[in-house]
């Protein structure tokens, strides 16, 4: 019998999946528990295996017994492990907050659990999966499951926005499975160190690369191919919100920092570093533009993302840079962490607005504050975070990135992120204000404010805690981070 | 004589293809998308890829066709009262997308004729270890053996594709097409035949199933085959459209991938891993697995087509 050591990496997998299916056979109305008990479980295989991966080293697992390049293998350093702490902290979040959420707003539970569930286990596949195929077949599980999600308010909008989403996403798998299958028609394997030995630099290899980025890049919502973000992203249900932006998308951009770091390093020259970076700076600019334009709560948060999401890719052309290295890997995978639980956390807050008042429209959030204190504190705490002040782990993060910056020499990029966190505070503050300002003469417009249940009130808090928890000591996320590195960046 | 086949064959799918596209009317083009499917299958036939041609012909034409269609009919109160043909694309948006169409196949084909074969390569690999899996056809040896998670949530990917569906279509409280009433019009033959046809369906994709283990066929084929004699049965009206899952019905759709996921997670215990079977075990474990998937593959097929959240006989 192998050992048992590593089995909590399939089994970050199964127990969602499994929890997901028993939801559909049950129904949520039998099971309303089911949800929370698998939820539970699953946090604890993969507290297990962060716990492995911190203590031991980076964990692999080979399913069915199979080395690659035969088999699949799931592979656990300590960028995969951060990553699945903070989805199994996001998922527990919206476990816990979209009972009580869809409930009140008359949606049907009976479709979302099961979606959710299997999307959560399909995002600890695409972080653990060291296989280039597996991976297309897990994001396109994440893929398909985000689109009902984005659809289910039923109406026109988020038909619409969801319709849009479907045909790009499509596009952007095909793109991804050409590029592998070329992969493999030149290496004759798979997995992704295998690849990266073998594939080299030359003309078919950059064509893969090409193909599989700019699939990952429409999944990630990088400039210019943004268009499908906000409107998806705004019309979800909050819950579904959180999880798109959080996780969702966020796996496009942990794909393509995984593929080019472990995969087409030999590719990563000057001119593609900064190309790619490029693109990662204009989506932060342009991004935080439209955040600043939108009348609505969810699309600014939603625009936000678009703008987030640039920042990781800052990592690409520093990652050759010696000097820069090591600091921008360490704020690019930690930037990841911090946007995802602030993220959630603003548009979980977001959703409370939305709860409590029926309608998210900016200029309708005047004088509200009293009523929605706690959502409006964990908005601005969340907001903190995504400006990037101390003391939260997006400080950390984008200091990080910063520092790596100016070491390399590259100011371009160190001016991207400073402009970034101006321009956060900025469409972050205009919210803040609004919800803080004085309410119109005879009191606020629409209908009086709905009760929120605690559980919602305090959801969305907590994550924005976690952020100024990692913002005050990043130490155990960074040891965690070392483990496996790359040589050039640990 | 091979080559000259080859050429037609290839020429027949660009003009085909190209017809998919370019035709004015929407039933055009997908009567002659069912046709590309049915070339395609011939292609991969042609590259001796007998399991991909049996799919593609099942699923890629036959039940997607059916699909569209179905798609079509709905679409047709809307396009009587104005028929302004397919949405046209301003000339210049056509020509860019031609143009970066065009420098996306010219830089595939580039690559593609560039690449060396590599010395060493997982399929040979498998070829090669097929003794191991515990079955005789290659295939089935990497979907339900070396490559088995790939095959577990490709199924799952069914199921959400359902889920998804439902999320979409239930607001619109229609099911797709089909009599709701049948019997008195329908023609004097079509009772005999479903009579004659729906069990040979059966046997037929019985035979797929179990010829999986050492020669093309297996689940996703047994499974396409039935989900067409679901689509039989429900254009026919013998099955009625429900607005709701029954309790069967929900174990049909998740059976196979619970009873996939029991016997992976059980590999740790009773083999080597997750997902690897014990020996002796390993074909009559992946030929009721297969069984299972087979259900879970054609349920969702036939309830997509069906445009209903499930399944009932009709009342006689």
């Amino acid at each position: 019998m192998a050992e048992l050591g590593a089995l909590s990496l399939p089994l970050a997998f199964f127990l969602p999946l499994l929890t997901a299916l028993a939801a559909f056979l049950l129904g949520a109305r039998q099971a309303p528990w089911l949800a929370g008990i698998g939820a539970l479980a699953t946090v604890a295989a993969v507290a297990d295996a962060v716990r492995r991966v911190a203590a031991h080293g980076p964990q692999a697992y080979h399913l069915g017994g199979w080395a690659p390049p035969l088999g699949v293998e799931l592979y656990a350093d300590g960028l995969a492990a951060l990553m699945l702490a903070m989805t199994a902290a996001v998922a527990l979040a919206v476990t816990a907050y979209a009972g009580a959420y869809l409930h009140g707003q008359g949606q049907a539970a009976e479709r979302f659990w099961p979606l959710w569930l299997v999307q959560w286990a399909a995002l600890n596949g695409t972080f653990l999966s060291a296989d280039l195929f597996n991976l297309y077949v897990m994001l396109e599980l994440v893929t398909l499951t985000a689109v009902p999600l984005v659809a289910m308010a039923g109406d026109r909008a988020s038909l619409g926005a969801a319709m849009r989403y479907l045909l790009l996403a499509l596009i952007a798998s095909l793109a991804y499975l050409l590029g592998v299958a070329l992969l493999y028609g030149g290496t004759g394997t798979l997995h992704l160190r295998e690849v990266g030995e073998l594939a080299g630099a030359g003309g078919p290899t950059a064509v893969a690369a090409a193909l599989v980025t700019a699939g990952l890049l429409l999944k990630a919502a990088i400039f210019p191919l943004h268009a499908w973000l906000a409107p998806a992203h705004s019309s979800a249900p909050a819950p579904a919100s959180a999880a798109l932006s959080a996780l969702v998308a966020q796996a496009g951009v942990y794909l393509v920092l995984r593929l080019w770091l472990w995969a087409f390093p030999a590719l990563l020259s000057p001119v593609v570093g900064w190309g790619l970076g490029g693109l990662g700076a204009a989506s932060v600019l342009y991004g935080s533009l439209q955040a600043l334009r939108q009348s609505r709560l969810k699309p600014v948060i939603a625009y936000s993302t678009v703008a987030q999401l640039g920042y990781p890719l800052l990592l690409l052309p520093l990652a050759a840079v010696p000097a820069a290295a090591s600091q921008a890997w360490q704020g690019a995978a930690y930037f990841i962490v911090a946007h995802g639980l602030a993220k959630a956390g603003a548009f979980l807050a977001a959703g409370n607005v939305y709860y409590s008042l029926g309608h998210d429209r900016l200029a309708g959030l005047r004088g509200l504050a009293p009523e929605l204190s706690a959502s409006v504190l964990a908005l601005g705490l969340a907001w903190v975070s995504l400006m990037g002040l101390p003391p939260t782990a997006g400080f950390l993060a984008k200091w990080q990135l910063l520092s790596g910056a100016l070491a390399g020499g590259q100011w371009p990029w160190a001016v991207v992120v400073v402009l970034g966190g101006l321009l956060a505070a900025g469409y972050g503050f205009r919210v803040l204000a609004t919800a803080h300002a004085a309410a119109p003469p005879g009191g606020p417009v629409g209908r009086p404010a709905r009760r929120l249940p605690w559980r919602m009130a305090a959801t969305p808090l907590l994550l924005a805690l976690a952020v100024y928890l990692l913002g005050v000591s990043a130490v155990p996320a960074l040891r965690l981070l070392g483990q496996g590195a790359p040589e050039a960046l640990g | 004589m091979g080559l000259a086949f080859d050429l037609l064959l290839a020429g027949g799918l660009l003009g085909l293809a190209l017809q998919v596209v370019a035709s004015r009317g929407l039933f055009r083009s997908v009567v002659l998308f069912i046709a590309l499917g049915l070339l395609m299958a011939l292609a991969w036939a042609r590259l001796a890829a007998p399991d991909l041609a049996l799919a593609e012909a099942a699923i890629g034409a036959g039940l997607t066709g059916a699909l569209l269609l179905s798609a079509y009919r709905a679409l047709q109160p809307a396009e009587e009262a104005a028929d302004p043909g397919p949405a046209a694309l301003p000339r210049w948006g056509a020509l860019a997308a031609a143009v970066l169409s065009g420098a996306l196949v010219a830089a595939l084909g580039w690559a593609a004729l560039g690449l060396e074969a590599p010395a060493a390569s997982a399929g040979r690999e498998a070829l090669a270890r097929l003794g191991e899996s515990g079955v005789k056809s290659p295939l089935t040896g990497v979907l339900l053996g070396f490559r088995a998670i790939d095959t577990l949530a490709e199924v799952v990917v069914l199921l959400v594709a359902f889920l998804g569906a439902r999320v979409v279509a239930e607001p619109l409280q229609r099911a797709g097409p089909g009599p709701s009433a049948p019997g008195s019009g329908e023609p004097v033959l079509t009772a005999p035949l479903l009579r004659l046809v729906v069990p040979m369906g059966v046997i037929v994709a019985g035979y797929l199933l179990w010829s999986g283990g050492h020669q093309p066929g297996g689940a996703f084929q047994a499974g396409a085959v039935l989900a067409a004699l679901g689509v039989l049965l429900r254009l026919t009206g013998r099955l009625q459209p429900a607005a709701a899952t029954s309790p069967a019905e929900r174990l049909a759709l998740v059976g196979g991938i619970v009873l996939f996921s029991a016997i992976g997670l059980a590999g740790a215990g009773t083999a080597s891993a997750v997902l690897a079977y014990p020996e002796a075990w390993a074909y009559p474990l992946i030929l009721a697995i297969e069984t299972g998937l087979a259900v879970a593959i054609a349920l969702p097929l036939t309830l997509l087509f069906s445009g209903s959240a499930g399944l009932r006989w009709r009342e006689r």
